[in-house]
């Protein structure tokens, strides 16, 4: 047991202490400051004021109810320009200029003829801004609207009181309630989640045939096999990298976790202003999702380190590795492939046939317990599933490495691996 | 020297596929050998050692290792094992390589180090312990990967042509810790096709050939059963007029001209004396005539000779 740990050891430090490591290690949270601070400081800067101008020709009141509209909110900065009896385009090419030389971001034209036939026109820089162009459109809506029945003789108190600008939250319901967590919140972690599960299944398997296919390479295969059992080596071997993949996890877990315990200080860190980070919401993550992230990491990596191992012991160089590891990449690729269609049902047909599939599973199961809920028997079953794959196909990859790590020289075939897994 | 002993092959064979890669082997290794594991290229002599490192399984026949049959992998805290393919993790520090082989030998962290550090010491390396393996030049991998198989000091060196690809430095080095290790009674088997070489070093060998047994014993007495009657001469000059006696098969077996002497292989029967005679009486100007021991290089050409030469093992990456 003592030359298993060895091993275990030997794979988890000379990780651990790699440039990779650290570089991806840091990385991560770095990745989730970028993506939790920047649209609440880009919201800062779209947020602020719009210096815009209105170009009234001779729309009366109409003009200013728009101004109010406009500036209610802070939204926008309004200069006011009444274009005398023809002398609109000469107004409009003298804003036209001030557009140009950045002084304004656009302006807009209001007409006698608005209110009838409810046409205006906004020319700017940023018209391809969705943002201010629906902005734009619902303070005009409202200003006609509120024009036109107060021109009917509405009493104003009224017009006043139709003027209610609405806003609407989605929170989520799951099981345990309304979570308080809206529904962009939860697409965004059960798509983070899923992608970490991939990419840290992947890497680490990929890790695991590296290891194997090195020691293969530099020939010190033989001189560890007359000392431990190939089971040992590749139960030593996949340990220590899971032990580095479970390591990097929890750095990145405790720092999401920090993140959102510790997000008004982040903000604060990056002087972003109180109401622009009211506007980003971070997940809740339960004890429930990060218990069910761990085993499927764990099993989705043993179950995809013992088939990159088999491919790290049939092959001999790198280029052939890369070659031979398309079938296993190919396997794991559905579930990647069907990341958006999970997300859009988690409790779809689509989502529960996947979330049994033991080599998806731990990619898919994750993300739907993150978007929705998932009866406990289907993640039972789909554990069971799960880990009873695991024990076969780690049997036989055992088998077929124990001869593979010696074999140098031709790729064996199919038939050639049963042979050597049914080999005593 | 006890008797029983350390290493006992009853009958091994292995094949891959049709090739038969050793066949009926048997030998055994006294304690406290040096023994020599002869034989051309595709002999089977790294399968035997294989199979004595229990990393392929004989299809027949036993392997015994210190008196029993458990395997080699067993025992692998009392054997030190060098590869005939040589290799290190490139990337990882020298004293952290050398600590790890060693755990995978059961010696326990701590003195592993401290071993570690003091080998490095002796071979001249201490400064390049925290160097990472892929830094050092190919001789100083190879003195790393010696103190790796010896570092435990285990009562049993295994090792696949040790001096293979060695630089004159590195083998003499090599040679010093063998005659250290074997003092210190330490049993030592290697492969070899270097025939001098096993020659200074051995004082048991073992000639196999197209995976069988040729002959084994200890060196004096191979040399003595196998040898004949050798003599070496030289001549100062008027060589030509020796030429008809020395290529007489009445007088000579055989005759290796090395350039400068030649060994000659006596027919049956012709004592010394009568050839100096003979080489006397015709003139030519005698430098040197030694009664010499066969070479073990001319015991094994006569051995193995042409019927021993075969392709290698079709598989033999496999061996």
């Amino acid at each position: 047991m003592n030359k298993v740990w060895a091993v275990v050891r030997r794979e988890f430090v000379e990780r651990v202490r790699s440039r990779w490591f650290l570089i991806s290690t840091v990385l991560g949270p770095v990745f989730m400051i970028v993506v939790t601070v920047l649209p609440a400081l880009l919201a800062g800067s779209g947020g602020g004021a719009r210096h815009i101008a209105l170009l009234d020709e001779g729309s009366g009141t109409l003009a200013d109810r728009l101004v109010t509209q406009l500036e209610t909110g802070n939204q926008f900065r309004v200069d006011r320009v009444t274009a005398t009896e023809g002398g609109a385009p000469a107004a409009m090419a003298e804003l036209t200029s001030r557009v140009q030389a950045n002084a304004i971001e656009g302006f807009l034209v209001v007409s006698g003829s608005t209110l009838e036939s409810g046409k205006l026109e906004y020319r700017g820089r940023n018209v391809s801004s969705i943002r201010d162009v629906a902005l734009l459109q619902s303070a005009a809506r409202q200003a006609v609207m509120m024009e036109r029945l107060t021109r009917r003789g509405v009493d104003p108190a009224i017009v006043q009181e139709s003027e209610a600008r609405i806003s609407m939250t989605t929170l989520r319901i799951s099981k345990r309630g309304t979570t308080g967590e809206t529904s962009e919140a939860a697409f965004f972690l059960a798509y983070i989640i899923g992608f970490v599960m991939y990419m840290a299944i992947f890497l680490y398997s990929v890790n695991v045939m590296r290891s194997v296919l090195e020691e293969k390479q530099t020939r010190i295969i033989e001189v560890l096999v007359s000392s431990l059992r190939p089971f040992q080596l590749l139960l030593g071997k996949v340990v220590g990298v899971g032990a580095v993949g479970l390591l990097q996890m929890g750095i990145w877990g405790a720092a999401a976790a920090a993140l959102i315990r510790y997000r008004d200080v982040v903000f604060g860190l990056f002087k972003v202003p109180a109401q622009q980070a009211a506007l980003i919401q971070l997940p809740a993550i339960g004890t429930g999702l990060v218990a069910m992230v761990l085993a499927y990491f764990l099993l989705g990596y043993l179950l995809y380190s013992a088939m990159f191992a088999v491919v790290g012991a049939t092959v001999s160089t790198d280029s052939e590795a890369q070659q031979a590891q398309m079938p296993v990449v190919m396997l794991l690729i559905p579930g990647i492939l069907v990341f958006p269609a999970v997300l859009n049902d988690p409790a779809g047909r689509l989502s529960h046939v996947m979330g049994l599939v033991p080599f998806w599973s731990p990619i898919i199961m994750p993300i739907r317990a993150a978007a929705s809920d998932v009866p406990p028997a289907e993640v039972a079953a789909s554990l069971a599933i799960l880990a009873v794959t695991v024990v076969a196909v780690v049997w036989v990859a055992a088998r077929i490495y124990r001869v593979g790590i010696l074999m140098y020289g031709k790729r064996p075939g199919i038939g050639e691996l049963v042979r050597w897994a049914r080999q005593s | 020297m006890t008797s029983d002993p350390i290493i006992q092959i009853d009958g091994i064979t292995k094949r891959f596929g049709d090739f038969v890669a050793v066949s009926t082997l048997s030998l055994s290794v006294p304690r406290g050998a040096v023994y020599g594991l002869l034989g051309p290229n595709g002999a089977g002599k790294t399968t035997t050692i294989r199979m004595l490192m229990d990393i392929i399984i004989p299809d027949e026949g036993t392997v015994r290792l210190f008196g029993d049959a458990r395997g080699g992998r067993e025992h692998s805290a009392d054997i030190g094992y060098l590869p005939e393919e040589r290799g290190l993790y490139r990337k990882m520090r020298v004293l952290d390589t050398l600590v790890f082989l060693a755990e995978t030998k059961g010696v326990p962290r701590d003195a592993a180090r401290r071993k570690a550090e003091e080998w490095l010491g002796r071979l001249d390396l201490g400064e390049w312990g925290m160097k990472k393996v892929e830094e050092l030049s190919k001789g100083m991998q190879q003195k790393v990967q010696f103190i790796a198989t010896m570092l435990h000091e285990p009562a049993l060196l295994i090792l696949d042509e040790p001096f293979a690809g060695l630089d004159p430095i590195n083998t003499q080095t090599l040679k010093d810790v063998i005659v250290h290790l074997s003092r210190a009674g330490t049993t030592i088997v290697f492969s070899t096709h270097q025939m001098d070489v096993a020659e200074r070093i051995c004082d048991h060998v073992c000639i196999i050939a197209a995976g069988r047994k040729v002959l084994d014993g200890p060196l004096a007495e191979v040399k003595r059963v196998h040898g004949g009657t050798h003599v070496a001469v030289a001549f100062e000059g008027g060589r030509e007029l020796a030429v008809p006696i020395i290529s007489d098969p009445r007088l000579v077996a055989k005759a290796d001209d090395y350039g400068g002497y030649a060994e000659l292989a006596l027919a049956d029967g012709v004592q010394p004396q009568s050839l100096l005679e003979r080489l006397v009486a015709s003139a030519a100007r005698l430098q040197r005539f030694e009664h010499i021991e066969p070479s073990l290089n001319r015991i094994f050409l006569d051995k193995v000779g042409a019927a021993g030469a075969r392709p290698r093992n079709p598989e033999a990456s496999r061996e």
